[in-house]
This record gives C-alpha cells, sequence and structure tokens, in this order.
C-alpha cells in the first residue's frame, strides 16, 4: 500500500492535480485537471405517496466523463456515456448497463495519490443479472449507509477508477450526495434528508490520451 | 488548621490529574469502626481495610437519603461508572461495555441480557441492605462475565424493622410503593418485600407524540428466610418474583420511512436459591448453593401498515455449588469451590422458538490468601471453566495488600476475565425486514444457513470474512489495577486507582457477504483488541459534625487497537469539508464510542442529629462519540458526538423518633435533555415521599 507519496496538498485538488513527478520519473506526463461536478440529481424523490413514503420515478441519469455533461437518456445504449447514477448505484457503460468498453473498481487511497493505475488492476464489468455491478452497493464500494441517521456518506479513501465507453481511462471521487455539497445535520428532519438526498458533487479526472497515468 | 485538608485535597486532585490513575471508598463513611463486611471481593467475609481489590461499597442509607429507586438511580453515581441506553439500561463500568459486568443478587447472577445488556431498572432497591462493586477482572471467582468488575446486591433478613410502608409519588405519575416485612426469632429470620412502580413514562423529543419512555408497570417481590438448624448450620433461602409490562411506541426509519408500531412488551424474571450452610469447625466450613432463574419476555407489536411482529426470549440458568472455605492456618486460609451450570435459551430470533440452545458448563476455583503480618496480605486465586459450546477458560488473579501505616494502604491486582460467547452470537437467525432486509447469523451456523441460501440461489457475493467463520472463543481481558487510599486524617479521605484493562478477542458482528438483492448478512468473529485505561480519584472531606463533601473523578482513554495500528499504517482515511480524502492523524483518534473522558460527581451531605438531611449532587459527564459521520469506521473527531452535561440531583428529608420519615427530591434541576443520546434522562422531575418504620419494642 505504501507508495512514494510527496506531501499531499489538499486543497489544490479542486482545480488542478498536479503531477509531482518523482525523481526517477521516466515518462512524460500529459497534465490533465480536475473537473468538480456539483449537484448531478440521480433518481431524486418526485413526491410523498399516500402512505407517506417518498417517491421516486426510478431515473438513470448518465453522464460523459469526456464532454462533462449530462447524456440524454435516450442514449443510453450507445458509448456516449461514460456513468451513470441512480439514487446510490453507480453504472458504467458495459455489461449488462451499456454497449460500451467500460468497466471499474474501487481503489482504496487517495485521489491525488493515485497517479498510475497499477498494471494488475481488475476491471469489473456491471452485471444486473446478479446484481452484481462494477461499482459494488455494499461496504465495499463507495459509500456507508448508517441504519440509524438513514444518511449516506461517501467512504473515506476510495477512488472509483473507471474505464471508459472508448476505453480510456479516468478516476472519480465522491464528494457528497446531498444537494448543495453539504451532508444534512443527523438531527435533520426526515423530509429535509429526503428532499436533499441523491444529488452527486463528484470530482474526476480523465485522461484522454489513454494510459493509465494521471 | 481545619482547611489543610481541603486544600491538600485540591493538589492531590491537581497532582494526580498529571499522574493518571482511579479509587475506592465507603460511601459517606469516615469512621473507621464503621469498617464495613465486604463478600463479593473474596466470596468470604473481609473487613473492607483488609480487601486486596478495590471495592466500593454503597449502604442503604445512600440509598435512601439520595432518593433512589432502581439500582440505575444510585449507579450513575458512581465514580468510574456511566449508564448506556439501548436495550434498556446498562452501565458502563471503567469504559467496558455493560456485557463485561456481572450483576449478582446475593451472590447469585441475573440473567435475561438483550443484546448483552441487562436492564437494571428492573431492580427495585427499597429493602436492600448495601451495593458491593468490585472493580477488575474477577473471573477468578465468578466465572464469564465478570472482566470489568461484579456488581452484587444483597439483602439482609437479620437486621432492620419488622414492618415498613413506603409510598412515593412524582412528576410523570410515577408512583413506587413499597411494603417490607420481617419477623425474626431466635433461630429464624424472614424478609418479605414487594414493590409496585408505575409511570406514564415521558416524551421529551421535540414536535413528537411518542414516548421515549413508554408507560411501565413494573411488580416485584423478594422473600428471604434465614434458619438455624443448629448453632453450625443453617439454611437460607431466597426468591424474587419480578412482572414487567411496558407499552410500546416503537417507530423505525428506513431509508426515511417510519413505521410505527404499538404493542406491549411482558418480561417476567424469576429467581430462587437455596443455600445450606455448616461449619464443621473453628477452621472449616462449607456451602451448598441451588440456584435457578429464569427470564421471559414477550413482545407482541402490531405495526400500521405491516405484519404483526412477535418477539420471544426466555433464557433459564441453572446452578449448583459448592464452597468450602478453610482455614489452613493462622495466616493461611483457602477457599475452594466447584459447581455446574444448565443455561439454556429459546428465542424467536433463533432458527426456532421452540428449541432451546442449550449450553453446560463445570468449573472449579480455588482461592489462597496469605497473610504474614497484619501490614500485608497477599491472594492468589484461580478458576476454570469447561463449556460444551465453545473453548475452556483459565482465569487467574493475584492481587495485595500494603498497609505502610494507618494512613497509607496500596492495593494492587491483575487478573484476567473472560466473557463467553452469548447465545445470540452463537444462535442467532435473524432477519430485519424493517430496515433493508439485512439478516444477522450466529457463528454456529452462519456457514451452514449462507450455504444452503446459496445452493437456493439467494447468495450475491460472499466476503472473505464468510471463509474465517469458526467456533468462536471468550473475549479476555488483563487487568491491573492499582490503589492508593490515604486516609489524610479523621475528617479527610482520597483514594486513587489507575487501571488498566486489554481485552483481546473481541466478538463483533462482521458483514460476511450480501444477499443477490444487495442485502447485507452479518455473522460474528473473533476480530478485535482494545484497551481501557485511566485513573479515577476520590475524596471525601467531612466539614462539619454535619456537613461532608465527597466527589469522584474519572479520567479514562479507551482505543481499539487494530484501528490504532491502521491508522498508524496510514490506511485509515478521512474526508475534509469539501469531501477530499486525507490520511488520518493518531492524534484525531477518540477512541471507542460511548466512552468518555472525563465524569466527575460532587455530593454535598447534611444530617443533622433531630433527623433532618439534605444532599445535593452534581453528575459531569464529558461528550462522547456516537455516530460515524465522515465515511471512515473509525471514530475522530469528524464524527457526531454527544454533548457534555450536568445533571443535578437533590434530595432533602427528616426522619421522626416515631419511624415516619419524610422526603422531596428534585432530579435534573437544570432540566438537560438530550433525547436522542440520553433517552435515559428525563427533564427536571419532582417527587416526594412517605415512608414509616414500625418501631421495634425494646
Amino acid at each position: 500500500m505504501k507508495k512514494n507519496l510527496t506531501k499531499i496538498t489538499m486543497g489544490l485538488g479542486l482545480c488542478i492535480a498536479l503531477v509531482a513527478c518523482s525523481k526517477d520519473e521516466e515518462t512524460i506526463v500529459v497534465p490533465v485537471s480536475a473537473i468538480t461536478v456539483k449537484d448531478l440529481p440521480a433518481d431524486t424523490v418526485t413526491g410523498l405517496g399516500a402512505d407517506g413514503r417518498p417517491q421516486y420515478a426510478g431515473s438513470i441519469t448518465y453522464y460523459s466523463l469526456v464532454n462533462n455533461k449530462i447524456v440524454s437518456k435516450t442514449d443510453s445504449a450507445s458509448t456516449k456515456w461514460d456513468i451513470a447514477f441512480s439514487s446510490t448505484k453507480i453504472l458504467v457503460n458495459c455489461g449488462t448497463s451499456g454497449p460500451g468498453l467500460g468497466g471499474a473498481f474501487v481503489y482504496v487511497g487517495l485521489f491525488d495519490a493515485l497517479k498510475s493505475i497499477p498494471a494488475d488492476s481488475n476491471f469489473a464489468t456491471d452485471n444486473s443479472n446478479a446484481s452484481q455491478y462494477a461499482i459494488p452497493q455494499s461496504s465495499a464500494g463507495w459509500y456507508i449507509y448508517n441504519r440509524v441517521t438513514n444518511l449516506v456518506t461517501p467512504a473515506a479513501g476510495r477512488v472509483l477508477v473507471l474505464r471508459t465507453a472508448s476505453g480510456k481511462f479516468a478516476k472519480i471521487e465522491i464528494l457528497n450526495y446531498y444537494k448543495g455539497g453539504i451532508t444534512p445535520e443527523l438531527t435533520a428532519l426526515d423530509a429535509d434528508k429526503l428532499t436533499k438526498q441523491r444529488y452527486y458533487t463528484f470530482r474526476y479526472v480523465y485522461q484522454p490520451n489513454g494510459t493509465k497515468t494521471f | 488548621m481545619k482547611k489543610t485538608p481541603c486544600l491538600i485535597f485540591v493538589l492531590t486532585l491537581l497532582q494526580s490529574a498529571n499522574l493518571s490513575a482511579q479509587s475506592r471508598f465507603v460511601k459517606d463513611t469516615l469512621d473507621a469502626s464503621g469498617d464495613s463486611v465486604v463478600v463479593t471481593a473474596t466470596r468470604t467475609e473481609r473487613k473492607l481495610s483488609n480487601l486486596t481489590v478495590p471495592v466500593t461499597i454503597i449502604n442503604a442509607k445512600t440509598i435512601q437519603q439520595n432518593g433512589s429507586l432502581r439500582l440505575t438511580d444510585i449507579l450513575k453515581e458512581q465514580t468510574g461508572i456511566n449508564l448506556t441506553s439501548g436495550f434498556g439500561a446498562g452501565i458502563q463500568l471503567q469504559g467496558l461495555n455493560p456485557d463485561y459486568t456481572i450483576i449478582l443478587i446475593n451472590g447469585e447472577p441475573l440473567v435475561g441480557r438483550t443484546a448483552g445488556v441487562l436492564d437494571l431498572n428492573r431492580i427495585a432497591l427499597g429493602n436492600i441492605k448495601k451495593i458491593e462493586i468490585v472493580k477488575g477482572p474477577s473471573s477468578s471467582l465468578y466465572g464469564s462475565e465478570a472482566m470489568a468488575g461484579v456488581i452484587n446486591i444483597i439483602t439482609d433478613a437479620t437486621m432492620g424493622a419488622p414492618l415498613t410502608i413506603g409510598l412515593r409519588y412524582g412528576t410523570y405519575n410515577t408512583v413506587d410503593a413499597n411494603l417490607e416485612t420481617k419477623l425474626q426469632t431466635k433461630h429464624f429470620q424472614y424478609q418479605g418485600f414487594i414493590n409496585s412502580y408505575n409511570t406514564d413514562g415521558y416524551s421529551i423529543r421535540p414536535n413528537s407524540n411518542s414516548r421515549v419512555t413508554t408507560p411501565i408497570d413494573r411488580y416485584s417481590t423478594t422473600q428471604q428466610i434465614k434458619w438455624d438448624l443448629s448453632s453450625q448450620t443453617n439454611i437460607v433461602l431466597n426468591t424474587r418474583f419480578t412482572n414487567e409490562q411496558i407499552q410500546n411506541e416503537i417507530a423505525v426509519a428506513n431509508n426515511g420511512i417510519t413505521i410505527y408500531s404499538t404493542g406491549k412488551e411482558v418480561i417476567q424474571d424469576i429467581n430462587a436459591s437455596a443455600t445450606l450452610n455448616h461449619r464443621f469447625s473453628k477452621t472449616l466450613k462449607t456451602s451448598i448453593r441451588t440456584y435457578t432463574t429464569t427470564y421471559d419476555a414477550v413482545q407482541n407489536l402490531l405495526t400500521i401498515n405491516g405484519l404483526p411482529y412477535r418477539d420471544v426470549l426466555n433464557h433459564n440458568f441453572k446452578r449448583i455449588e459448592n464452597q468450602t472455605d478453610w482455614d489452613l492456618s493462622k495466616n493461611i486460609q483457602a477457599v475452594f469451590g466447584v459447581g455446574a451450570v444448565l443455561e439454556g435459551v429459546k428465542s424467536s430470533r433463533y432458527d426456532s422458538e421452540k428449541l432451546r440452545k442449550q449450553n453446560d458448563i463445570q468449573y472449579a476455583f480455588t482461592q489462597w490468601e496469605w497473610k504474614p503480618s497484619e501490614q500485608f496480605t497477599l491472594i492468589g486465586g484461580i478458576r476454570y471453566d469447561q463449556n460444551t459450546q465453545f473453548a475452556s477458560a483459565f482465569s487467574p488473579k493475584l492481587s495485595m495488600l500494603y498497609k505502610l501505616n494507618v494512613q497509607h494502604q496500596f492495593r494492587l491486582s491483575v487478573g484476567q476475565g473472560f466473557k463467553a460467547p452469548d447465545f445470540r452470537q452463537l444462535y442467532l437467525d435473524f432477519t430485519n425486514a424493517a430496515a433493508g432486509s439485512y439478516s444477522v447469523f450466529g457463528s454456529v451456523q452462519a456457514q451452514q444457513v449462507i450455504a444452503k441460501l446459496d445452493a437456493l440461489g439467494q447468495i450475491g457475493n460472499k466476503f472473505p470474512n464468510y471463509f474465517l467463520l469458526k467456533a468462536l472463543k471468550p473475549e479476555y481481558s488483563n487487568g491491573l489495577h492499582f490503589t492508593w487510599d490515604w486516609k489524610i486524617n479523621s475528617r479527610s479521605a482520597v483514594s486513587l486507582q489507575l487501571f488498566r484493562n486489554d481485552i483481546k478477542n473481541l466478538i463483533e458482528s462482521q458483514q460476511v457477504g450480501t444477499y443477490i438483492s444487495g442485502a447485507q448478512i452479518f455473522s460474528y468473529l473473533n476480530i478485535g483488541s482494545a484497551f481501557t485505561t485511566g485513573f479515577e480519584l476520590e475524596g471525601q472531606y467531612a466539614i462539619n459534625a454535619n456537613w461532608s463533601l465527597n466527589g469522584g473523578y474519572q479520567y479514562l482513554r479507551t482505543g481499539d487497537k487494530d484501528q490504532i495500528a491502521a491508522i498508524k499504517s496510514g490506511t485509515v482515511y478521512t474526508k475534509n469539508s469539501q469531501g477530499y480524502s486525507r490520511r488520518m492523524k493518531l492524534n484525531e483518534y477518540v477512541g471507542l464510542p460511548n466512552t468518555s473522558k472525563h465524569k466527575l460527581q460532587v455530593k454535598i451531605n447534611y444530617n443533622s442529629p433531630k433527623g433532618y438531611y439534605l444532599n445535593v449532587r452534581a453528575i459531569y459527564r464529558s461528550k462522547w462519540a456516537v455516530n460515524n459521520n465522515n465515511g471512515n469506521e473509525v471514530f475522530d473527531n469528524g464524527d457526531v458526538f454527544a454533548s457534555s452535561y450536568v445533571a443535578i440531583n437533590s434530595a432533602a428529608g427528616k426522619t421522626f423518633k416515631n419511624g415516619i420519615s419524610l422526603q422531596a427530591g428534585i432530579d435534573n434541576i437544570s432540566n438537560y435533555i438530550d433525547a436522542t443520546n440520553l433517552p435515559n434522562l428525563p427533564g427536571r422531575t419532582f417527587y416526594t415521599s412517605l415512608k414509616y418504620q414500625l418501631q421495634k419494642n425494646k
């Protein structure tokens, strides 16, 4: 696990992930910048049912990391999108989710410190028939669900390493699951937690040159 | 001259805060002639001043003057003890969870724990003579559960008034009524006690009708008979019966959906013991004890939009034991004991509520006390417990007392304690349909059940932990306690205790896999190791004949050793306010949840010769971690804490010569409320009580 880490400067990540060149670096690294996406809705609440339960449309939000924008649902069967969100479920354009060359795994470590994807990494694909997704919906995935407070918190030190629909690479860190990027107070009313949830804030670095280095 | 002791007390307090350590005391008794007799520490009658381990005694007068009704009321005002909530009110002793303290009534254990917690509100205090609290592992005498310590509640038929009637009324229509009768002849003593406790419960949650404590009706009765067959032989019989009816209004929230249920919980607790004591000679005596207890809890709930819910727990425990005390010489005394336990549990949370899960235990123990001089006592003991369901346990303990002089006494004890895996950890078969359909399977059958589900195609993933599942081992603790008692003068005394408990083989619930649906599956593994350490400082000062002051402080540090190792190796992460992950630093680690760094209580006490009394008790507890909130499973400053608080209680009364006594009190004067973290602390409550004791003819 221990890599030769130079100092991790936290504040920098927002704008640019500077590629700190170690002394023995040989390859020339093209600087790629980190992009932060704010408040991406992912099947947000549509209203309350007669029984008081919140209702959802079951929608999926498709996203292109290459173009940094939402892709229309009508293009869900294309390679125009790389990643998709629906509540806590994250889909990758591969397997049962889409026709792309995608794949993903969860890397345990720091976003900035992940300079290159290890060569022996195993990219998983989505298989909805077995409820198995490349980004698992469990404690091994990207979030922690607190049964007491009903809050979803991104797990610390988890980087989603993604192969895009076109076979390029990207890394993603989920920053928040609530509107405005602020997790509601534990004591907030359920209604407040419900209406604010399912809004993703995340940052990512996309490497357009096809290499596994960032 | 008068002010000096107080000053010394303060100085000592300050100094020791730097040193780090703990303490013990006879509450409210500064008088040396009142050297109490303690049975719990050595299972033999010993004077408190001759004990080698730290013991706290709470006597009946303190309980009565504090206006304490239930065991929790008095324990929460003791040094080193905090109340826990969830599954009833349990106690945390020196930072260790309620599972790790054994609760005895007249030496016999109470059963009926839910998730490891014994609800101590079950125990009425109206008729008890005293409570003894032994801190430190005591499995060498008491076996499983005596890891953090032992609390023994003692009643005595041989003392007191022939008839006592008590009635108390307080806020929330809380009515407590007691009737105690005693019959004493030369060879026969009887004590009968009936208590009824009824309350409307209370709601302290804002904008909510759901009561934190629901209406409760509790009845309990105890009977004790002591019968001297001859001058060498006697029989002691004890029975206890408790019936508790709790109205339930339960709200289970899951994913924002709250499901309300109403219903009733009925709990019955029956204990009966018979002991035959015989003294063969001045140096040899033996006793045969038999004990049986059954705890039966049935909860029936109707949910507004779901199926009726029924939860049944039936726990029985039978024990037979022989103990022989032999004084080999003037300075060597030995205790030998053997016993057998049959224990069984039926529960609707196991695979079948009809089948009783059974565990049999056989054990033997011995303890040797060597007193080479008046100044020095050394006690060594060991116990062996053999079980049918899990690995056997050896529990040694060594303790010593050194009396430097009249003023200074030093005690040192080292011991090992254990807690056997409980029935829940072995046999649970529970799926929570109300909260995400997660399942928990006991370790005995987890692999079989999951394999069976797998064959049916219901299992999504098996985690590495699944393959590590095996027979659970007992949890072990090693405890070290050092106590320094300093009797400064006839008016003041301080006591300092340093403690450390190291626990290994902690049994923790771990995710072992998922269903196809993604719902989690848990089981139990021996994985954790933890420690609790700190000091307790207690002091008392008699200001004059009527006024006295006493107090206690505990400094506590705790930690999960695996988590600490992970933090050191740089594999624990935390998030900053923007959501960026970073490595967690060791100094951000706050230790185990629900543990507070500081606890302080101070009591001012007034007693007049005319029978008036007044006391004011303040209890402070510093913040404690309750919930992980920032995306790692380790507690740090970014997590959720319960706020520190102060609760002030006061009681005053008068005892008249004709046997009538009156009392009035206010609990939680400052009306501190934290419905989430302190559900057992209602707001400000008032009470008044009347008691009549029939005086003995002289």
